[in-house]
């Protein structure tokens, strides 16, 4: 019996093309997204899964009282080591490493690269795997160093390098070789070897080899230290939170003490919570859109195998005279819809390797490929269609088994044709969630455009940035101030500045300053930045008052932002100019030369904050060199900055980022959201459209006689369309009107998060209303066209 | 066979009853080959729906072969027209999507007949028919004539006792018509009651009785 209704199912697909054509296309487009993101989803949850004794490690993250004061990436260097020695019953065993950037060379090739610097335990505690080298003494030695696969192709295009070596530039400016200990396989998705996206350090050494780098993390003082930890099996969090706790009140100063509760976070989850839980949140906004186009699809689905029934009814009411139960007649209909369900899936299956490439650059990750899934998750499509099939064939099925014979048979539609108020309200829930993912995907992309628009504050075009390498002394300062020069003086150059800071949101420092005389406790945090005096000339940082630092150079000099005026409480930024300000811990006394406009240091997520600018020669740290380049040829530019880069900093790699691709560094997951909002508009509209088309066609057939007599007796061509147009663009205009308040509630709140916003306005509702109006109505115009102009005397003919 | 007494059929349009059977009473015994007449709108198909179960009726009582039809639930009438009863129709009514054999397959898979049985039971029936050869059609290929006689084999595959014929030969010309009728002549001397309705004086003869319908009521 399962054999026939294979066989008629497939025949009737065959014998109805466009309208197969259309619920199998419209099923395999949402399905297909479904998978993908479902592919997206399983690899995202999965990452930290691979760790050893992933059930006991944790995290260890920071909570700052004063949230300027740290970050909760990072903690009190000696936190971990001490917990291992003075709790041994509580904590089996812990890492930490300290990243920097440093120039890696080998030969002529030379590169930027993370560098990992951390405990020897970071092999063994997380079970990582060394293709070559001995895992328990790789990372012994004092400047020895463990490369990932990848690097060693990088510099070496092979992997059997123990022994070999590479050269690595220390931050005063000399080099050292380090020699590779070991090669480390490539380890399934952590958080250990990229704890965040802008960690993804290949580069491991022992912690032994940290003073070359002039740095330090035994320090209690030192609180950008990334840890984690491993518990005794059976050891509660909790328990290991409060003697962290008491190890920092009894080893900090107040200042950190009263301010840092250190906690711990599985890392299990880690990857899914950090950073406010984006991840979580991508997860879940994809999966929802996911279920809406899925949903939108088996709607379709389910709307045109009802319209569509007209023409099985006689099939219907013969078999129930042939003695066909009404159990039977459902389950062949239901068989049905697993059987075009099942085609879609196959189809989809193919759309996924399609389609996946685009998602990947969409969503920044690389969704597995079908063919790494091992065989036995070929069930889940092949369950997913069954159980979508069963959902979307039911009522269908009921609907049809359930005709009475005679009617059937005589082709009275009965209850089936008329129930179009259900039809119709299916269809405005399609355009009304077409249209919610519509206008949100206008009002996101608006957002965006606000990050990368004129509201800055500063002038990103035409600005490119460097890393210099480091050597953090006077005489390192005065160095790449001559380099900078050298710059400025190229004709293709319009501006040159040394900074730590590039307007990306990264700074060194938040610092308490307060007024000389005043109290400690009304000191307030700012962000220090530390830059030339060519700064404001380069990034078109608009001056309010004074000036950007004097020459010749005064050590005392700083030049403050408006935000810090206001928080300072002075009258105006005139008021400010000649001002006197002190950092907490002691300083001497700085003077306010100028005054810039707030500008957006970083993502509009955060408030502008009070910033404090200090000269390079005095804080004596810099990372970037950021050029102003001449509008014009800008490939001719960008080389003969690379020629002079080369002649005035030989052996190091010039490594530049436009602003532009700054910014979007900072706005990745907006970016990435806009463009899955807008794959998910363009979905959701072409699933609707399909529905649209299918149910129209449908329609045609059904009222061909009507279309005839209306002709016969004077109708116009132009009336007839409106007819067909009038059914569907009230459905539409009441799927968009209720459209509108759902996704400015939507919208309303993911804006929320950012402290400069948009204001919504009626535009991109009537934008995505209008758009979807009048692409249904032309597709219906041609559609109804051909039924139109045809032939009375023919269609009347046929009955 | 079929024994029906006071057997009416009404339907309420306002607050006027309109009859579309009026007090049937009516005797058909085994064997007998049955012709209902009468003109448009009087009642012939909705009789034969009722003696067919496909339809009820308000008042009366139906007894088929010693059951009584009135007491009986949906379930247990069609269980019982399943196996006893064929229908036959005007418009033939075959499934588009199927082939000759696979349409003339169906009510043997209703009745939850083994492949291999059935198998040989359309072969049987195909060859008795003389369309062996059409086996593969589809419904869409054959002359009217043909499609009628794959609808009589359906409706004679699985044996039944009662076939009940629509204005068989309705969408015929005279030729095919008269062949349709000399084959119920031979199944009904085989020994299978027939009830057909039909216009037509001419195919009336073939039956051993002819029952005259007129406004929902029995003449004479």
């Amino acid at each position: 019996m399962l054999k026939q209704y294979f066989i008629i199912g497939w025949r009737s697909l065959r014998k109805q093309k466009l309208f197969s054509l259309i619920n199998i296309l419209g099923l395999a487009a949402g399905i297909a997204f479904s998978l993908l993101i479902a592919a997206y989803v399983r690899e995202e949850l999965s990452v930290n899964s691979g760790l050893k004794n992933v059930g006991q490690l944790y995290k260890v993250e920071s909570k700052w009282k004063t949230e300027s004061m740290g970050l909760p990436l990072t903690s009190v260097g000696p936190l971990a080591r001490e917990m291992k020695r003075q709790f041994p019953d509580l904590v089996k065993n812990y890492y930490r490493w300290d990243g920097v950037t440093s120039t890696v060379s080998k030969g002529d090739k030379a590169f930027r690269e993370g560098l990992q610097i951390g405990d020897s335990t970071f092999l063994q505690m997380f079970g990582f795997n060394l293709i070559q080298g001995n895992i328990s003494t790789a990372l012994r030695e004092p400047f020895s160093l463990v490369i990932s696969e990848n690097m060693a192709r990088k510099y070496f295009g092979r992997t059997d390098i123990i022994g070999e070596t590479l050269n690595i530039e220390s931050f005063n400016g000399t080099r050292r070789d380090f020699q590779i200990t070991g090669v480390l396989a490539k380890p399934v998705r952590n958080s250990v070897t990229e704890v965040n996206s802008s960690n993804d350090n290949q580069f491991y050494i022992p912690l032994n080899t940290l003073s070359f780098f002039n740095r330090d993390i035994e320090r209690w003082n030192n609180q950008y230290v990334v840890q984690y930890l491993e518990l005794q099996p059976g050891t509660s969090p909790a328990l290991a939170e409060k003697a962290m706790k008491q190890l920092v009140t009894a080893n900090t100063i107040s200042d950190i003490s009263s301010n840092l509760t250190p906690y711990l976070v599985p890392m299990s989850d880690y990857y899914l919570v950090m950073e406010n839980g984006l991840v979580q949140k991508m997860i879940y906004t994809l999966s929802a859109i996911a279920l809406f186009i899925l949903g939108m699809a088996i709607i379709n689905f389910v709307n045109l195998s009802i319209s569509q029934a007209g023409r099985r009814m006689r099939e219907i009411g013969v078999r129930k005279t042939l003695g066909g139960k009404k159990s039977q007649l459902i389950g062949q209909f239901l068989t049905e819809s697993v059987l075009i369900v099942l085609l879609a899936t196959v189809v989809a299956l193919g759309l996924y390797i399609l389609a996946r490439p685009m998602f990947n650059s969409i969503l920044g990750k690389n969704i597995p490929s079908l063919f790494v899934f091992p065989v036995s998750y070929l069930a889940i499509p092949v369950m997913f269609a069954l159980v979508v099939g069963l959902i979307a064939g039911i009522y269908p099925a009921f609907v049809l088994g359930g005709l009475n014979s005679i009617n059937s048979l005589k082709g009275k539609l009965g209850t089936v044709g008329e129930n179009r108020w259900l039809r119709r309200s299916l269809i405005g829930f399609q355009f009304c969630l077409a249209a919610i993912v519509f206008s949100s995907a206008i009002i996101i992309s608006r957002q965006i455009e606000l990050f990368f628009g004129k509201d800055l504050g500063y002038d990103k075009e035409f600005v490119v940035s460097a890393q210099l390498p480091r050597d953090w002394s006077a005489a390192g300062v005065e160095k790449v101030e001559r380099i900078r020069d050298r710059f400025a003086r190229l004709p293709q150059v319009a501006g040159a500045s040394v900074s730590y800071e590039i307007p990306n949101g990264n700074n060194l420092n938040t610092v308490q300053m307060r007024q000389p005389g005043t109290d400690s406790v009304n000191a307030i945090s700012v962000t220090t930045l530390s830059t030339d005096q060519y700064y404001a000339d380069t990034y078109k940082l608009p001056l309010v008052a004074g000036k950007f630092f004097e020459t010749p150079y005064n050590a005392s000099d700083i030049v403050i932002n408006e935000k810090a005026v206001a928080a300072f409480g002075w009258k105006d930024a005139a008021d400010a100019i000649g001002r006197k300000l002190t950092v907490n811990q002691g300083s001497g006394d700085l003077i306010i030369k100028g005054v810039v406009r707030d500008f957006h240091f970083a993502s509009m997520q955060q408030p502008i904050e009070p910033s404090v600018f200090m000269n390079v020669r005095m804080i004596q740290v810099y990372r970037f060199l950021s050029l102003k380049i001449q509008p014009g040829n800008t490939a001719a530019s960008l080389a003969a900055l690379q020629k002079e880069w080369s002649a005035a900093l030989p052996g190091t790699p010039f490594e530049y980022t436009f602003m532009d691709d700054t910014l979007k560094k900072i706005y990745t997951n907006e970016i990435r959201l806009k463009q899955a909002a807008g794959l998910a508009s363009g979905l959701a509209i072409l699933i609707a459209l399909l529905g649209v088309v299918g149910l129209v066609s449908l329609n045609i057939q059904k009222r061909v006689k009507e279309i005839g007599i209306r002709k016969i007796v004077g109708a116009s061509v132009s009336s007839i369309i409106r007819l067909f147009l009038k059914d569907f663009l009230l459905i539409i205009t009441a799927g968009a009107l209720l459209a509108c308040p759902i996704a400015w509630l939507i919208m309303d709140q993911w804006l929320a998060d950012y402290a400069y916003r948009i204001r919504i306005s009626a535009s991109p509702f009537v934008t995505a209303s209008l758009a979807l109006g009048i692409i249904t109505s032309l597709l219906i115009v041609l559609q109804t066209m051909k039924a139109a102009t045809a032939n009375p005397v023919n269609s009347l003919r046929s009955e | 066979m079929v024994e029906l007494k006071h057997i009416y059929k009404w339907y309420n349009s306002g607050s006027n009853r309109t009859f579309l059977l009026k007090d049937i009473n009516l005797r058909i015994n085994e064997g007998e080959f049955v012709s209902i007449m009468g003109p448009s709108g009087s009642g012939k198909s909705t009789l034969l729906n009722i003696i067919g179960m496909l339809d009820g009726f308000d008042e009366g009582e139906y007894q088929f072969l010693h059951e009584s039809v009135h007491k009986l639930k949906d379930k247990q009438k069609s269980a019982l027209y399943k196996q006893y009863i064929g229908f036959v129709f005007q418009a033939y009514h075959l499934i588009d999507e199927l082939t000759v054999y696979e349409n003339i397959e169906t009510p043997l898979i209703y009745q939850d007949i083994k492949s291999s049985e059935r198998k040989a039971m359309v072969a049987d029936i195909l060859d008795r028919f003389q369309i062996v050869g059409k086996k593969d059609l589809f419904p869409t290929q054959l002359s009217g004539g043909q499609q009628q006689l794959v609808g009589i084999a359906r409706a004679l595959i699985a044996k039944p006792k009662l076939l009940l014929a629509d204005e068989p030969t309705g969408n015929l010309n005279s030729k095919q018509g008269e062949e349709i009728m000399q084959l119920f002549r031979e199944l009904n001397r085989e020994g299978v009651t027939i009830i057909q309705v039909t216009h037509s004086e001419k195919n009336a003869e073939y039956g051993s009785r002819v029952i005259h319908l007129l406004d929902g009521m029995v003449e004479k």
